[in-house]
């Protein structure tokens, strides 16, 4: 594998472009947009898999893989869950102005925090390249932000799209960790996620049917 | 000791995971079966899978470890006890449910799907099944991972508001958590590959992995054996990342409940003890790490459940202890402190079903589950009063039943390094489990009926239902009197574990 055959402008470019789906994915109150978010993101890793590709084969694979399961699979099952519904998000915890604030400062600080300790994460001497170090900070940006949706959002389609950006960020941070993972591997690994989405909105088409909402605060049958 | 084994190729490692899994397919697709037959399937798929796993077992006694497929499966003793403890508890679940279902799910949304349930339930023993027998660390994630699907829907089975809230946390929770896992497992394979001592492929066996571990500098491996325990330790049960527990334990079908206490948390305190007992040697820092998170998880855990109302809820963080025992055994990586630990988690397996099968006949017979509207039930079901206080003693540590042994073999191993203030913890919460167990045993069969319950006509569950919990109670009290009877095996599943040595 030679790096040196890397675009590497284009993948700055694609790289701060997905940090932003990311946070229009979790600051957008409509979940349509929403979710058109996530997509424009899907679109934008199977780029970024793709560039990474012309000095690492297998990533045609994971490229492949994750434009079936990202950009076609996830967004579809995400449509059908709310359609005929309304589709504004249930007051989120924070509001609008306090979560830019904590995205912003969660943003600088996980992408400084990986930038500098890439050695850490990524033993090998290609982990040290600017390149793949812009990637796992990216990749742990978008891992923090899908984390922080998940934890304070109250709509459980909106959480669902946090786990998206959640796990996008995991598979991202293997083009940089893993890069000789084999197809089989990758496959199982991104499989999972879909049928992981699949699960949980039909479990919420559940809650919809039998609480009247998918406000998660509703939930509360169970305690201790 | 595993380096001096012999490797044998056989196929029985792929058999035992593919064939429930396949048996699942054609359960789940012949919807238009009558019932009996899927439950005639389970029963006799579980039976073939624990025929297979005992003579792996043998296999593994007379010397060998059984490889497949370029030794992405492997069986040594450790794997081979997992599956028999798995096969055997997965067999008794399915006859005991099968009165059960008829009962309870003849009803609502949930009686036009058992071809549902029984798929499910044979797909989730299959995955687990194939997350014992893998080598793959990519796969043993994957493998945990399927569990958490296969299983989400049969939480939520009974598609009511406790169900559906249980099933909702269960499978958002477990996911984000297995999320660390595979961040762990990542971080494993490409600090074992950047070694530059094993070529791609091997990089990803566990078998292969331990031998270059001490050469993963040592951020690399602090960051990933923190990945590995958030990951593991949130499917395992292990405190602060129980909450999804209580609420899938209890509100699951009983059967499910039996597999999700009695198996699945094993299953991943197996993951963990794999992956991340291969650092011991390198880093022996870990293991007071895992020490005081079980000690913690042991106290907590029972503290929780003495407030409890609800049996279910109350099993279920006994449960949480009980695993944070599990964990400081193994987590001590000393030979003994590993023996006690695996011969707790085959105890805990025992006992922990046993105690759910009695709750779930007690539910069977009354439809009740909360502690304060029973009482009285010991004359009219005396087989389960029975079994219940035999699992509730023997899971408190009272002698001469197994949870005796083993709890007190990891008081031993504890004493022996030195760690007193464990050892300490470790009794004050077994006394506080008797207090617990007994407790609600003595309420629920032999205090008085509470004013204002239903009539006195409740029978003693049908044999289908009591010849499981009996065969549990009398295996229970039979490894209490002959400790020795599993050492073989236990012997050698230690020596994978015991990677600090004698």
């Amino acid at each position: 594998m030679n790096p040196e055959g890397l675009h590497t402008g284009l993948i700055e470019t694609l790289s701060l472009s997905l940090v932003i789906t990311s946070v229009a994915a979790v600051e957008m109150r409509r979940l349509k947009f929403s979710i058109v978010a996530y997509l424009c993101q899907a679109l934008l890793i199977v780029g970024l898999l793709l560039s990474f590709a012309s000095v690492n084969k297998a990533l045609y694979w994971w490229a492949a893989t994750a434009f079936v399961t990202k950009v076609v699979l996830t967004p579809w099952f995400l449509f059908r869950a709310i359609r005929g519904v309304d589709d504004r998000e249930t007051k989120p915890v924070i509001g609008f102005g306090p979560s830019a604030v904590i995205v912003a400062l969660l943003m600088m600080g996980f992408f400084r925090l990986t930038h500098s300790g890439a050695a850490l994460l990524s033993p090998t001497g290609m982990g040290q390249l600017g390149v793949f170090r812009t990637n796992l900070a990216v990749a742990s940006t978008v891992f923090a932000l899908g984390l922080y949706t998940v934890l304070t959002r109250r709509d459980a389609i909106k959480a669902v799209i946090g786990l998206c950006l959640l796990e996008n960020g995991v598979h991202l941070s293997l083009v940089s960790l893993a890069p000789g993972l084999p197809e089989t591997a990758l496959f199982g690994v991104a499989t999972e996620v879909v049928v992981t989405v699949f699960l949980l909105l039909y479990v919420i088409g559940g809650v919809r049917q039998v609480f009247g909402s998918t406000d998660t605060f509703r939930l509360r049958e169970l305690r201790w | 000791m595993p380096g001096e084994a012999l490797t044998e190729t056989s196929f029985l490692p792929a058999a035992v995971f593919l064939l429930p899994l396949l048996a699942g397919v054609i359960v789940i697709s012949a919807t238009r079966t009558h019932r009996a037959l899927q439950q005639w399937i389970s029963v006799l798929t579980m039976a073939l899978v624990t025929g297979l796993g005992t003579w792996m077992a043998y296999r593994i006694l007379r010397g060998f470890v059984l490889t497949t497929w370029h030794r992405e499966l492997r069986v040594d003793a450790l794997s081979a006890l997992m599956v028999v403890i798995i096969g055997g508890i997965g067999l008794l679940a399915s006859v005991y449910s099968a009165r059960y279902i008829e009962e309870r799910v003849t009803e609502g949304p949930a009686a036009r799907r058992t071809s549902t349930f029984y798929g499910l339930l044979l797909w989730f023993l299959g995955t687990m099944l194939w997350g014992c027998v893998t080598n793959n660390v990519i796969m043993l994630y994957v493998a945990i991972e399927a569990t958490t699907l296969t299983s989400g829907l049969l939480v939520a089975f009974y598609w009511d508001r406790r169900a559906l809230e249980a099933g909702y946390k269960y499978l958002m929770l477990l996911t984000i958590g297995i999320t660390f896992a595979l961040f762990g497992c990542v971080l494993l394979y490409a600090g074992a590959a950047a070694t530059n001592k094993l070529d791609g492929g091997s990089a990803l066996l566990i078998s292969d992995i331990r031998h270059v571990v001490p050469f993963i500098p040592s951020g690399t491996a602090a960051i990933t054996i923190a990945f590995l325990v958030i990951g593991f330790g949130t499917k395992a049960g292990i405190a602060p990342f129980h909450p999804w527990l209580p609420d899938a334990h209890a509100e699951a079908p009983t059967p499910i409940s039996v597999l999700l206490s009695g198996v699945m948390i094993k299953m991943s305190l197996y993951a963990l003890a794999r992956t991340v007992s291969i650092f011991y040697p390198a880093w022996p820092q870990v293991t007071i790490f895992l020490v005081a998170l079980g000690t913690f998880t042991m106290l907590l855990g029972i503290i929780l459940a003495l407030t409890q109302n609800d049996l279910k809820r109350l099993l279920a963080y006994s449960s949480v202890s009980q695993m944070g025992y599990v964990l400081v055994g193994i987590g001590l990586g000393t030979y003994l402190g590993c023996y006690g630990g695996l011969f707790h988690l085959l105890n805990h397996a025992l006992c922990k079903s046993l105690l759910f099968m009695c709750v779930g006949a007690v539910m069977y017979a009354t439809g009740a589950r909360r502690i304060s509207e029973l009482g009285g039930l010991r004359s009219q079901m005396p087989i389960a009063s029975a079994c219940y206080f035999v699992g509730a003693l023997a899971l408190a540590g009272f002698p001469p039943l197994n949870g005796f042994w083993s709890k007190l073999t990891i008081y031993l191993a504890l004493a022996k390094a030195g760690l007193w203030w464990a050892a300490g913890i470790a009794i004050l919460a077994s006394i506080l489990t008797m207090v617990v167990m007994v407790r609600a045993g003595y309420k629920v069969f032999w205090g008085n009926q509470p004013s204002g319950a239903a009539s006195l006509g409740f029978r003693e569950v049908p044999a289908r239902m009591y010849v499981p919990m009996m065969i549990l109670a009398v295996i229970s009290v039979l490894v209490g009197i002959f400790p020795q009877a599993p050492y073989p095996l236990l012997d050698r599943a230690a020596g994978v574990l015991a990677t600090l040595g004698r």
